[in-house]
């Protein structure tokens, strides 16, 4: 059960700032919304947290450690895991192994045992298979393990990411636009599973640009614009901001 | 005795930065490793000595057409090579394949063109004529390459940096797909770096060929090898880079040649590269901000 | 039976040794290494396995060892300052090992003869022996193919940023990957100087990178059929064309271009995807029936 705090955070590009200032807080067990129009810099706010980019200013924690300087692998394996709003799978591989590359956080067995194919790296492939085929169970796609993952929809793809973002068994997700492009009842059905991952005490982040989905998914929810924070609180609170409706509008 | 190795190191160390030029400006335009690149200057190198040969043109001229020879060669390797490879998004590892492909053809052709002679351009191409002045012997024909040379990186620096063309090239180099958003031809683009990067070769093929005293299909090897060297030392991309290092390879080059042995040239030439990969993988001239394109995230 | 197998155990031997090559660049391309340090793997491998035998008389196991050895060792010390570096450069810094490592061999005269080569080494490795090799290898390619080791391999070369999501250390792979290749190919160069009766330096330029390179580029760096059918092909091919002796570098060159342009996945990969694909629309279809 780890909270992810964002302390004052800053990035630039070429001395234009991207991200200025920001400072929030997504607690385990909680979905947290970060909203704002197109070219806010939420994407880069999720590069910064996942260490795909370096920060510029402020601190990142996650739980109690500092993760400012550490870079992705690093964030990774401290259980911070992400999907990404242009879809990245491993186009030509299977379903299942695209789910499975999500364990390799938890890998035990050793370079040597996967060299020799020894039993010990067997058993955990096994147990990463069993795994796998439960989350796969969960999202309905038992059916299509063997697929090449790139052969499917729009919308398996966009499952698929989640399977694999949740196959870390993270205790920070990131979200960035995870419903894009879906239809309101395949949205909603992934709703689900988002409050299902939540209530086990997994902090969320959800980034969108769907006002709809997020007011009704989100107990809290911060507005960025410009690279800054313009509003928090909660669904409510945050629709009936002034400021929130004319950087929406305005825009 | 040193000065005058110094002196030939920097001839030769020119022309080096020369063909670099155009192999960097390739890699910094299109981030393409054009292996391709020495062939270019060796079917440079034949245009000048076939323009020699079959028609007697002076010096100049033949330089004149292994530049439009060079440029011509680089620019359908271009459509051949690499443009296919461009239209599916095709990442670097497929360019520097493609490009190896290319240049086998290339030199095969070349090899039945001359039946794998070794060709030479006629004494009479460049009048002999030295100068030496604190007891240095320097040729005429050092002078004049020195300042083709130099010529060349004037007009280059000047096209990239004073014109509108060279203002879309660098925006290219930048980001491409911003430049389309631009209204940046990429074709027209493309054509341009090609032809120039192909017409420096060209040019620098005619010099070694003079210099050297001898034209055949194996030329451009050692120099394309040579070339890497140099745009690891000066950094990705960089002009005065390729340059400065163009010169120190050709100074290393001969002193080492003149000094310990011939064979040690290549170990020396190449424990350089290595080495400044090990320290300084930005290149010795390269800034900062090339780190994020050099090493990984 | 007896007959085919001697008129045609050199070329088999070749096809072998060139199946070994493959191997030892197909598992640095599939780890998204761009590696062409195979050929100076090779030479290095050649060069301790034929002094010790004609310098020192060592007996082939120990000449074997020694190859395969220093192979790993410059693998491994290739790999401490490349695996941080993108692409391009890993392939330029290679490049360059081929060229300091051809102008070793070409330059220490005292102890590889120089250009001439090392000539009367004692042909002890047979078609068997290369057989066993391939095999051998081939088998625990396939097992660390099937790992985790090879599914970091594949996320590290299609999508470095996803991998890195994941927890994957890019380094790390590109690290197996280096010392792996090397030891493929300094074993590999050790099983042909004991072979070939002969080495010279000149073998182990350029020209062997390209070939090597071309074989699992037509094959395929995926699946460990790639390069076993690229150096099949590509040992043939020039058998067949020897009336044609000339344009035996343009076939290869166009060859190279073709099938990096249109079947950018090698011969072997996509027909297993096709194979596949065709597995799953038969699946489907069977369903498809018994639902209707």
């Amino acid at each position: 059960m780890k909270a992810l705090t964002l302390d004052n955070i800053a990035r630039s590009f070429g001395g234009l700032p991207a991200v200025d200032g920001v400072s929030l807080q997504a607690p385990p067990g909680r979905i947290t919304g970060l909203i704002g129009p197109n070219g806010a810099g939420k994407t880069t706010v999720v590069n910064l947290i996942t260490g795909l980019l370096k920060v510029g200013g402020g601190r990142i924690l996650v739980g109690d450690d500092d993760m400012t300087e550490a870079d992705a692998p690093t964030l990774a394996r401290a259980g911070v895991a992400r999907t990404f709003q242009n879809i990245r799978l491993i186009g030509d591989a299977t379903v299942l192994d695209n789910v499975v590359a999500g364990f390799h956080r938890h890998e035990k067995a050793g370079t040597l045992a996967n060299m020799l194919g020894l039993p010990s790296a067997h058993h955990e492939r096994r147990e990463f298979e069993r795994k796998a085929h439960a989350l796969l169970d969960r999202f309905g796609m038992t059916a299509l393990a063997r697929h090449p993952a790139g052969s499917l929809s729009y919308g398996h793809q966009r499952r698929i990411e989640m399977m694999r973002a949740l196959a870390m068994e993270p205790s920070v997700l990131l979200l960035d636009e995870p419903v894009a492009g879906m239809n309101d009842a395949e949205a909603y059905s992934l709703a689900d599973i988002f409050r299902d991952v939540a209530r086990q005490g997994v902090a969320i982040l959800l980034i969108e640009h769907n006002m709809r989905f997020v007011m009704s998914l989100c107990e809290h929810i911060y507005v960025l614009a410009f690279g800054r924070l313009i509003a928090e609180g909660t669904p409510d609170e945050v629709a009936g901001n002034p400021r929130v409706i004319e950087a929406y509008l305005g825009s | 005795m040193l000065m005058q190795q110094l002196l030939n190191g920097v001839v030769v160390g020119s022309v080096y930065g020369l063909f670099a030029l155009g192999f960097t400006l390739i890699f910094g335009v299109n981030h393409i490793m054009n292996m391709a690149h020495g062939t270019v200057f060796m079917w440079g190198a034949f245009a000048g000595l076939y323009a020699v040969m079959l028609f007697d043109v002076p010096f100049p001229v033949a330089v004149l057409i292994g530049a439009l020879g060079g440029g011509t060669v680089s620019v359908v390797l271009d459509w051949v090579a690499f443009r296919p490879l461009r239209k599916r998004g095709a990442p670097e590892f497929s360019s520097i394949v493609s490009s190896i492909g290319a240049s086998l053809i290339l030199l095969s052709l070349a090899q039945q063109l001359t039946a794998t002679r070794v060709m030479r351009f006629p004494f009479d191409i460049f009048p002999i004529v030295v100068f030496s002045f604190f007891g240095l012997r320097i040729q005429l024909l050092q002078l004049v390459i020195i300042g083709i040379v130099v010529l060349m990186v004037i007009g280059l620096l000047y096209y990239l940096y004073r014109t509108s063309f060279g203002r879309q090239i660098r925006s290219v180099a930048f980001s491409e797909s911003t430049s389309k958003l631009l209204g940046i031809n990429p074709f027209a683009i493309n054509f341009q770096v090609f032809f120039i990067s192909g017409a420096l070769a060209g040019i620098a093929g005619v010099l070694i060929g003079i210099v050297f005293n001898s034209v055949h299909f194996m030329m451009g090897e050692p120099l394309l090898l040579r070339a890497f060297v140099v745009i690891i030392l000066g950094g990705l991309g960089s002009i005065p880079g390729a340059l400065i290092a163009g010169l120190l390879i050709g100074i290393i080059q001969t002193l080492t040649v003149a000094y310990l042995s011939a064979g040690l040239a290549d170990a020396i030439v190449f424990s350089a590269l290595f080495l400044v990969l090990l320290v300084r993988p930005t290149g010795l001239f390269g800034g900062t901000a090339a780190v994020a394109r050099v090493t990984r995230r | 039976m007896i007959g085919f197998l001697n008129s045609y155990a050199p070329l088999l031997e070749l096809a072998l040794f060139n199946a070994l090559l493959a191997f030892s660049q197909y598992v640095v391309l599939r780890a998204g290494v761009f590696s062409l340090g195979t050929a100076a793997f090779a030479a290095l491998g050649a060069y301790a396995a034929a002094i010790l035998a004609t310098k020192l008389a060592m007996p082939t196991w120990l000449g074997l060892v020694a190859a395969f050895g220093i192979g790993t060792l410059a693998g491994a010390l290739v790999a401490i300052p490349l695996a941080r570096l993108r692409g391009v450069f890993q392939a330029l810094a290679t490049l360059a090992l081929v060229q300091i490592v051809l102008s070793i061999t070409l330059n220490w005269v005292d102890l590889t003869e120089g250009a001439l080569g090392i000539n009367s080494i004692p042909k002890t490795v047979g078609l068997v022996g290369m057989l066993v090799a391939v095999v051998v290898v081939g088998y625990f390619l396939a097992v660390i193919g099937s790992s985790s080791i090879g599914r970091a391999f594949d996320i590290i070369r299609e999508d470095e940023t996803v991998a890195v999501s994941l927890g994957i250390s890019v380094p790390k792979h590109h690290m197996i990957a280096f010392i792996l290749s090397g030891a493929i190919a300094g074993l590999a160069g050790g099983l042909h100087a004991y072979n070939s009766y002969s080495i010279t330096p000149n073998e182990y330029g350029f020209n062997m990178l390209v070939i090597v390179l071309a074989m699992v580029v037509l094959g395929g760096r995926v699946s460990i059929w790639g390069p076993l059918v690229g150096a099949v092909i590509l040992t043939v091919l020039p058998e067949l064309l020897r009336g044609f002796q000339e344009y035996r570098m343009v076939v290869q060159g166009a060859l190279l271009m073709v099938s990096i342009v249109f079947l950018p996945r090698g011969v072997a990969d996509t027909a297993l995807a096709a194979l596949r694909r065709r597995r799953i629309a038969t699946a489907k279809a069977k369903t498809g029936t018994v639902t209707a």
